[in-house]
């Protein structure tokens, strides 16, 4: 078996703030494998954006705080430094791109000159070199006319052409990873499909892995290799795509499938939403974060944090329901623990 | 971008006529004239100086011979000191007020900035706490006491090395103009720091310096290429004005440090209802500013592209 790409575990985020420390991610685990896609999915506030903002020290730190674990690039841990080898981490090894492109691109400074910024930082190109470079990168991701659009800024450009510059920019120096945190929510739905669609061609062509941050199911089923689910800071079912959405073994997946909208006659029925809300991450509950909200809660669920149980192949889920002698069975579950 | 210039230059000169009007109206509706200080006036000799310096025409010819000597470039000539020319004073003496308020503006633009970065960097530490009470004390005591402290402050040195390290008044070499320079630019350097403090702390924690530290670049990089630009913005925009308080308001500190600057005249020529020489220096003291302030949007516009196209 060869190492992943990318490897965290057990990492655990807090924040200070005036009402008290906020536990924003208690203990998270995952991999990417080179070349991969893995969405990272889950409600607001579930965690999903502190976990890749730590990983690439985007934290403010205070009032953040990254309290345990790791993350490896290749087996070097890459938390709390930014270079790996000699070489940053940070745009060079590890490309990033955010929510709202409007607000993410300096106002002030040319596209050009901010696409050409990492290779000048990191490549050492000359300036001539890095224009020239930045312009390739903006027909990389198909804008019409790049050569005048980089002396443009980015008040003069829409929001789906900034989120192409924005990928742009992050894929300048060749990164094996690239972020999207929730790449697509600020953008209508006719460009969501083409930003996708873009950052899936750019994947075959230069082979560099995703972690792709979302709360829209939609987005995962079309994008994702491998998925894990978060909630209230922890990941409570990874597995691969098929895995997740055919055979969910954990009802808060089972709760957001349901709640998704559809638009297939077949299917029509009204939105399901998971009633109740997030536990409060000041003080999490002692057991299980979804009990409170989960229809097939036992008592043991309230008294201990599930493990995470195997389900199948690279299938975990962690809910005590997986339990071998766990004596519920709900029938819209997939039950791994109990074949043998 | 001339389209915007031309436009903002015609409007400068609109502004200077309207200067012109109200100085000259105002002038007027006080009461007494440029004689009625004079002490051993008859009559007879009254009528002989009102007939010389046109004060028995009416009132709108007056204003007429005004304009229109202004339009050839020409002030008059001084009432109170015989035979001096209100353009000689002027060309005598502003080129000293300039000079003085232009080092106070740029001591308060580049110490405003610098401090306010400053304080937002170190955010409620120690540095921040330290200038921000020096700002409380450079905003709310007047410049007269500053300039009295700089003055005696720079006695006491002279003393202590045993020889002069700056002169402590007078004017004539850079050395004169230091002290009163950073006097004159205090209060405004105080103004400047508060304002890029604010907008620094607004800039830290915006979506594209996070864009930035994801790129990797350096924080020197960050600092000078996205925050800085976009935080002095806002200051930027308080220059104009801040050039209009410094240059006029430089009479105290010229009086205190024995500057032969343009503002003493000025004080001088209202409280002698000095006529030609009031509306001379209000109405180059307005197009010096107008200029000034025309000057500071068309940078503003160099530095925000999206003034530059509209």
């Amino acid at each position: 078996m060869t190492s992943p790409l990318l490897e965290v575990s057990n990492l655990h985020v807090e924040f200070d703030t005036y009402g008290g420390t906020v536990k924003a991610v208690r203990g998270v685990d995952f991999h990417v494998d080179a070349g991969k896609t893995l969405a990272i999915v889950g409600e607001s506030g579930c965690g999903k954006s502190v976990t890749v903002q730590a990983m690439m020290g985007l934290i403010p730190m205070p009032p953040g705080r990254i309290t345990q674990g790791s993350a490896r690039l290749r087996g070097q841990e890459i938390l709390g430094r930014s270079t790996v080898d000699g070489r940053e981490v940070r745009g060079a090894q590890i490309g990033m791109i955010f929510q709202d492109p409007m607000s993410s691109l300096n106002p002030t400074m040319s596209i050009g000159d901010q696409i050409a910024e990492p290779l000048l930082v990191h490549r050492g190109y000359s300036a001539a070199q890095a224009r020239a470079r930045a312009v390739e990168l903006l027909e990389m991701v198909r804008i019409p006319e790049a050569a005048r659009r980089a002396k443009q800024y980015p008040f003069e450009f829409s929001g789906g052409m900034l989120q192409r510059a924005m990928i742009a920019m992050a894929i300048s120096c060749k990164p094996t990873l690239l972020i999207a945190d929730e790449p697509t929510t600020a953008l209508d739905v006719t460009i969501q499909a083409q930003i996708l669609d873009l950052l899936r061609d750019l994947q075959n062509e230069t082979g560099m892995a995703l972690i792709l941050i979302t709360h829209d199911l939609g987005v995962v089923a079309r994008m994702a290799d491998e998925v894990a689910v978060m909630y209230a800071g922890r990941i409570v079912e990874s597995g691969s795509v098929e895995d997740v959405f055919y055979r969910s073994s954990h009802p808060y997946t089972v709760g957001l499938k349901a709640a998704m909208p559809s638009n297939d006659p077949q299917q029509q029925h009204e939105l399901r939403p998971i009633e109740g809300s997030p536990p409060d991450l000041f003080s999490p509950p002692v057991g299980c974060a979804y009990a409170a909200r989960c229809p097939h809660s036992m008592g043991i669920c309230q008294q201990r944090p599930a493990q995470l149980f195997p389900v199948g192949d690279a299938h975990y889920a962690r809910c005590w329901l997986q339990h071998p002698e766990s004596p519920h069975r709900p029938a819209e579950l997939s039950l791994g623990g109990h074949h043998e | 971008m001339w389209q915007y210039t031309l436009k903002r230059i015609f409007q400068g000169i609109i502004t200077i006529w309207f200067i012109a009007t109200a100085t000259f109206v105002a002038m007027h509706s006080v009461p007494g004239d440029p004689l009625s200080s004079e002490r051993a006036t008859t009559p007879a000799i009254r009528a002989n100086l009102e007939e010389r310096y046109g004060l028995n025409k009416p009132i709108l010819e007056q204003y007429a011979l005004y304009i229109g000597s202004f339009l050839k470039g020409d002030f008059g000539i001084s009432f109170t000191q015989r035979n001096r020319q209100v353009n000689d004073i002027i060309r005598e003496h502003f080129p000293v007020s300039a000079t003085l308020g232009i080092l106070a503006v740029t001591f308060a633009a580049l110490g405003g900035v610098l401090f306010g970065a400053l304080t937002a960097l170190y955010r409620n530490r120690l540095p921040d706490t330290i200038i921000m009470f020096l700002v409380i004390l450079g905003i709310s005591v007047p410049s007269f006491v500053f300039a009295a402290l700089g003055q005696l402050l720079l006695v006491n040195i002279n003393n202590l090395l045993g020889f002069s390290l700056l002169p402590v008044a007078g004017w004539g070499t850079v050395a004169h103009m230091l002290i009163p320079a950073l006097v004159l630019g205090m209060s405004t350097m105080a103004y400047v720091t508060r304002l890029m403090r604010s907008s620094m702390l607004e800039i830290i924690h915006s979506d594209y310096i996070r864009t930035a530290k994801a790129k990797g670049l350096p924080a020197g990089r960050i600092f000078t290429r996205h925050e800085l630009r976009n935080a002095i913005l806002p200051v930027v925009t308080v220059l104009g004005p801040a050039i209009a308080t410094i240059t006029t308001g430089g009479f105290v500190v010229e009086l205190v440090f024995a500057i032969p600057g343009l503002g003493r005249f000025f004080v001088q020529a209202v409280q002698q209802l000095d006529y030609t020489v009031i509306m001379g220096t209000t109405v180059f003291y307005g197009a010096f500013l107008v200029t000034m302030v025309i000057l500071v949007d068309l940078l503003y516009g160099w530095i925000d592209p999206r003034v530059r196209v509209q």
